[in-house]
């Protein structure tokens, strides 16, 4: 669509850097499945640092608040397992502990262990329950926020200006919808909840530890630090491997695509030798990357493994320090041993989450960063029914520019009366499209006023002006639906017997009439299953159900072959009749016919009348027409 | 997958020493929960400190090694998958290279793109996976039963039964997620299936005013996709839970066998032994929930090796010739030329053209959408071959040539420029690696592109994004066409690539191609009668066939089609050339 903001301006808006582009490259490239882990591409994991941690979260927390019920009953949950799955070690230690030694020989307290043992039992079966019910809860609050920041973020996207969603690569708008609202929900319902978690289970061992034992559980803390260090440092530098090697997969997933794509240009200019070569040299660069960040990422376990086998042997040794003299028991030791087993997971995971939890909070702000792009301005407070509208324009001196040092239209004045027919002709890059782009208020003006029946359009509710619009366009939209309700897109409350005079008028009918299911074929994304000529007789056929007042063709008929054309020109000359008409042609038939050529150059009206008196008048229009409609023989 | 092994073959050393390395982390693993039980039984029990620090310093010992083990094992499998995982992506990416158009049209780019870059990633993921996990899974499981069984064999009993049951609750619990997870994903594409047609349609969206009936729509799909991730993600609940539940049964299992044959007076029994047990169990369990999980990749990787392969088995159908050179004339002829498109079958593309191109000689192509102006063109680099007949260039049967000696003469500019995320200088030096500067802004200008380039702050050095996309559909059209002339070519193929420009800069394109490359043979498609009029030749194509064949003043005379389609385009011809000799 935008290629008509392009063509009218010569320079795109696109080619702005729009404000706050995140760069973050091509790991966000296409959507990303939701709730199928494990894939091949760890998605996750980013070294993204948000730009304002404090501000996000607070919006953020405004967010989750929405589900404040269900995330109060999943931290309640959750602390019910967690201290459950304290209470496991005491109990199994106990169980032990109902072992001793008397005369060199084990014996046990078989009937006190069945009942310890039972007790497990139901803890077991019980934090098992709990902890089914914190994953549903979970799983419900991480749907229900996608759900709705999804919804929020497509409502927002609507209601934005033409001018806003042309400044966003529309990639950039897909992935904040996909990756940045699942990198939100994750963090909202695994990160937080682990690490709250985490640090219950952390303060947990910790009192249960001091409760057997100060003085071991300090020796237990010994390694506290340590493991802190290790991890983090580790992490650290895990991660940087990790998002080069993310990198370097983005580049060749970018590589392999663009060569694929455009394989009939690489094959047609014999560029395989090279293509090969470069594609070489990325993929060597990959299998470096992965090897180092695989060595890193398998220098974590044993590391931690070697602190907690450190903090065993130590609890161990003072632990027979105390049950020597009596202080201990060796259930309690073998407690001890397993809460500070616990407590050294929790240090792993906040590790962990925190680099989520900084990913969530980027997406977020790209999230925010759209929520917080101003809505269309409406203004509009006349209240008119379009019923009323005639359908008489004036633009008066009207000035207008994509980029504000660039004008495209410089104090434009024309005025159009009801039921004529209008064409406006130029060079590319004259500002044709951009008329319409204005009077549709898909942008603002930057100065002067349009009038619809003597009213500031401006002072006219958009919906009321829309509706007394329809545009045709050089790309055709039509949307993965039947084509009944394609058509019906045009007014939403057009009967069949409507739908089907208004694939008449357009010289759709027959074709749709020759389809297997006639009004009930489904069209493939993008309309890719009908042909450019059928699809333009479609986007006619919902015009006329419009009913417009005003009709728009912006070089409705370009792309498609000639015979196709006759037969789209008649159904536009239906359509045309009785209807204030703009059109943007390149082609002489539709240009002709009309009541009033205007003729278009640097962003001004340089002529203006009827073909005849144009050609006459032997000038610009006389010039673009000999060049343009009759060859280039001169 | 056994044929995509070949490519470990040069890797084998890292393959075969890094399952020994983790035979070596497995053993560390292995001792560990021994040597506690010692410290309990013999340390703790008799209150012997020294023991406990002599063995706690061996397991340190152990716990290093066992650890420096681990990470040469994941060095060595690392490498192994990696640099087979290189060599794949190369070989793959060659013979994709290497491909017919008529296959790439086959495989569709899409799924190209998917097989060269998640389906290696795959199967390098499952190859380094095979190399760590399929020694330490069976190894642990094995030394870890054996080592249970040496603490008592009766506690071979509680092996014996949480085994069963945990494998059939995860095999239940997969085989039922695994067809929602299909699911799963149509509804996600339907979401963003969604997005994109709103963000790509807006302005007709906002043009009917339907911004509310969208959002509606969205509401809609995102709602299912809503319902099928809870359904998914509730199954998976079960996952948790279920295993660990297994696993603290087994362990409550573990300590009542051991207290049953302290009571009943078993020797071999002891507090520490009944911990050792605890953390074999385990260690066991958890080793078969990775097979499991190893199985789950096993399914998927295996789909992607067979997509790979179907890639690398390709033989490309159209080989190359010997010769280089033609024998001087450079015309090109059609000789009986029938066309359709490899199978399919009806009514094929082109039916018997016979058709000669001088040298230099400027021929256009018109006729209506699908009657195979493309597919004609297309033959003479041989994208395609012909169903039956020759097509000779320069008086050799174009499958004689080298296909890089063929396509070397042609400058061929598609009917969807395809420019590349690159400079805009680099994108014209595509047509020849070898222009300097100069040639490109030469060629630059003979393409009307030079004006708009030198608009750009960066002039030739701006960088084209992503497929073109910062550039207009126009300009996109004016680079493609200065990267085929940069070659100098002497063939020139525009395939309706002027369409996005306006007759004005059409006309002027025209006149400068023909002032720079007099001697070239331009071969020429369009719609528009303005563009074709002052070609030497106008083919007239329909359904297939050549219609009629002439200048612009005979095809007038005698084609009712050409003339249909002028009338149609400018019904006021007649008048027209009247006022062109008023002048």
């Amino acid at each position: 669509m935008s290629n008509q903001v392009n063509n009218a301006q010569g320079q795109p808006p696109q080619g702005m850097p729009p404000k706050g582009q995140p760069g973050n490259g091509p790991q966000m490239r296409g959507p990303m499945g939701g709730g199928r882990g494990g894939g091949p591409m760890h998605a996750r994991i980013n070294s993204e640092k948000p730009k304002n941690i404090r501000k996000t979260l607070l919006r953020l927390v405004k967010v989750i608040g929405r589900s404040k019920y269900f995330l109060l009953a999943l931290l309640l949950t959750m602390s019910i397992v967690t201290v459950l799955d304290l209470f496991g070690p005491t109990l199994q230690g106990r169980a032990i502990d109902t072992i001793r030694i008397e005369n060199g020989r084990f014996v046990v307290d078989f009937e006190t262990m069945k009942q310890v043992l039972a007790q497990m039992l139901v803890l077991f079966a019980v934090s098992a329950a709990f902890t089914y019910f914190q994953s549903i809860l979970s799983a419900k609050i991480s749907q229900d926020t996608v759900f709705a920041m999804r919804n929020d973020l497509f409502a927002k996207i609507s209601h934005l200006s033409i001018a806003s969603t042309d400044n966003h690569r529309h990639g950039d708008l897909m992935s904040r919808m996909t990756n940045d609202v699942e990198n939100v929900s994750n963090a909202v319902s695994q990160s937080i909840a682990s690490l709250f978690s985490s640090i219950l289970t952390f303060f947990g061992a910790l009192f249960f530890m001091l409760r057997c034992n100060v003085i071991v559980t300090l020796v237990a803390f010994i390694t506290v630090p340590m493991t802190l260090l290790v991890s983090a440092k580790l992490a650290k530098l895990m991660r940087r491997y990790f998002v080069e090697q993310q990198k370097l997969l983005g580049k060749i997933n970018g590589e392999v695509e663009e060569m694929v794509i455009g394989y009939k240009t690489v094959v047609a200019y014999g560029k395989e030798p090279e293509t090969i070569e470069r594609f070489g040299e990325i993929s060597e660069g990959l299998r470096r990357t992965s090897i180092r960040s695989r060595v890193f990422g398998s220098i974590m376990g044993p590391c931690m493994n070697f602190l907690g086998n450190l903090q065993y042997v130590l609890v161990a040794a003072f632990g027979i320090f105390f049950v020597i003299r009596g202080k201990m028991s060796i259930g309690n030791i073998q407690a001890m041993l397993q809460y500070s087993k616990k407590f050294n997971r929790p240090i792993n995971e906040i590790a962990n989450q925190y680099a989520s939890i900084m990913t969530a909070l980027a997406g977020a702000e790209r999230i925010f960063e759209i929520m917080d792009t101003p809505d269309e301005i409406d203004e509009g407070r006349l209240e008119v029914s379009v019923k009323d509208i005639q359908g008489n324009i004036e633009f008066d001196d009207i000035r207008f520019g994509y980029v504000p040092e660039e004008p495209v239209l410089k104090g434009l004045n024309l005025s159009v009366k009801k039921g004529q027919r209008i064409a406006i002709v130029g060079a590319t890059g004259s500002g044709k499209t951009t008329i319409v782009n204005l009077l549709t208020r898909f942008y603002e003006l930057d100065g002067g006023k349009i009038y619809v029946d003597d009213m500031d359009i401006t002072e006219l509710p958009k919906k009321t002006l829309r509706d007394s619009i329809a545009i045709v366009l050089q790309d055709t939209v039509l949307f993965a639906d039947t084509i009944r309700a394609n058509i019906r897109y045009g007014n939403p409350d057009a009967t069949e017997d409507e739908i089907r005079f208004a694939a008449k008028t357009a010289n759709a009918d027959t074709f749709i009439e020759r389809l297997p299911d006639g009004y009930d074929t489904v069209l493939t994304e993008g309309g890719s299953n009908l042909s450019q000529g059928q699809r333009q007789l479609l986007a006619i056929a919902r015009a006329v159900i419009a009913n417009p007042q005003i009709l728009i063709l912006d070089e409705a008929t370009s792309n498609v072959d000639t015979r196709t054309e006759m037969h789209i020109q008649q159904a536009m000359l239906a359509l045309m009749k009785n209807r204030t008409s703009l059109i943007i042609a390149h082609r002489l038939s539709t240009i002709r016919d009309a009541d009033k050529i205007v003729v278009l150059r640097d962003g001004v009206i340089v002529e203006e009348g009827s073909h005849d008196e144009l050609l006459n008048r032997k000038g610009e229009y006389e010039k673009l027409y000999r060049n343009q409609f009759a060859g280039i023989a001169t | 997958m056994k044929k995509l092994f070949r490519f470990l073959k040069p890797y084998w050393f890292f393959a075969v020493i890094s399952p020994l390395m983790m035979m070596g982390e497995v053993f560390a693993d292995l001792l560990q929960p021994k040597l506690m039980s010692g410290i309990v039984d013999n340390g703790l029990q008799n209150g012997d400190m020294g023991y406990v620090i002599r063995t706690g310093a061996l397991m340190l010992v152990i716990v290093l090694v066992g650890g420096f083990f681990g990470v040469f094992c994941a060095y060595t499998a690392a490498t192994a998958a990696q640099s087979f995982g290189r060599d794949l992506r190369i070989h793959a990416y060659k013979k994709v290279m290497s491909l017919s158009i008529e296959q790439t049209d086959d495989f569709t780019t899409g799924s190209l793109v998917t097989r060269m870059t998640n389906d290696i990633a795959m199967v390098v993921e499952f190859v380094e996976m095979l190399l760590r996990m399929c020694v330490r899974a069976p190894m642990v499981f094995i030394g870890g039963v054996i080592m249970m069984l040496t603490l008592d064999l009766s506690f071979g009993v509680v092996l014996a039964c949480a085994l069963p049951v945990l494998v059939a609750m995860v095999v239940f619990i997969l085989v039922k997620a695994t067809p929602l997870f299909g699911v799963l994903q149509k509804k996600l594409d339907k979401v963003n299936s969604v997005v994109q047609e709103n963000v790509s349609g807006a302005r007709v969206v906002k043009a009917y005013g339907q911004e509310d009936y969208e959002i509606g729509r969205f509401g809609a799909v995102n709602n299912e996709l809503r319902q099928t991730n809870f359904r998914v993600l509730k199954l998976m609940a079960l996952f948790g839970p279920v295993t660990s539940l297994v696993m603290n049964i087994a362990i409550i299992a573990i300590i009542y066998i051991g207290g049953f044959q302290i009571s009943i007076k078993n020797a071999g029994m002891s507090a520490g032994s009944i911990m050792a047990a605890i953390t074999y169990v385990t260690q066991i369990l958890m080793s078969i929930m990775m097979v499991s999980m190893m199985f789950q990749m096993v399914s998927r990787a295996m789909a992607s090796a067979a997509r790979i392969n179907e890639v690398i088995d390709a033989e490309p159908v159209i080989e190359g010739g010997t010769r280089t050179e033609g024998e001087g004339s450079e015309a090109i002829e059609f000789r009986n030329v029938s066309f359709r498109y490899p199978g399919t079958h009806g009514e094929p593309v082109l039916k018997n053209i016979n058709l000669t191109i001088k040298k230099g000689e400027t021929l256009a192509i018109i006729g209506a959408t699908g009657c195979g102006k493309t597919s004609l063109v297309n033959l003479l680099p041989r994208f395609y071959d012909t169903t039956e007949g020759t097509v000779l260039f320069d008086g050799v049967d174009v499958k004689e040539y080298e296909l890089s000696a063929l396509r070397e003469k042609i400058g061929y500019v598609m009917q969807k420029s395809e420019l590349f995320s690159d400079t805009v200088a680099n994108n014209i030096r595509w047509g020849n690696p070898d222009a300097g500067m100069d040639e490109i802004t030469e060629a630059a200008e003979t393409a009307q592109a030079a004006e708009f380039i030198e608009g750009f702050s960066e002039g030739y050095d701006t960088f084209i994004a992503e497929k073109g996309a910062s550039l207009s559909g126009g300009q996109k059209q004016r680079v493609s066409i200065a990267r085929a002339m940069v070659r100098k070519p002497s063939v020139l193929i525009l395939d309706d690539s002027t369409s996005a420009l306006d007759l004005v800069t059409e006309g002027r394109l025209q006149r400068a191609i023909k002032e720079k490359l007099a001697d070239t043979t331009i071969i020429m498609i369009a719609q528009r009668i303005a563009s074709v009029k002052q070609a030497d030749r106008i083919a007239v194509l329909e359904e297939g066939t050549i219609l009629h064949c002439g200048t612009h003043e005979e095809l007038l005379q005698c084609s009712a089609t050409y003339r249909d389609i002028y009338d149609s385009q400018m019904k006021s011809g007649a008048y027209m050339e009247g006022g062109a000799a008023n002048e």
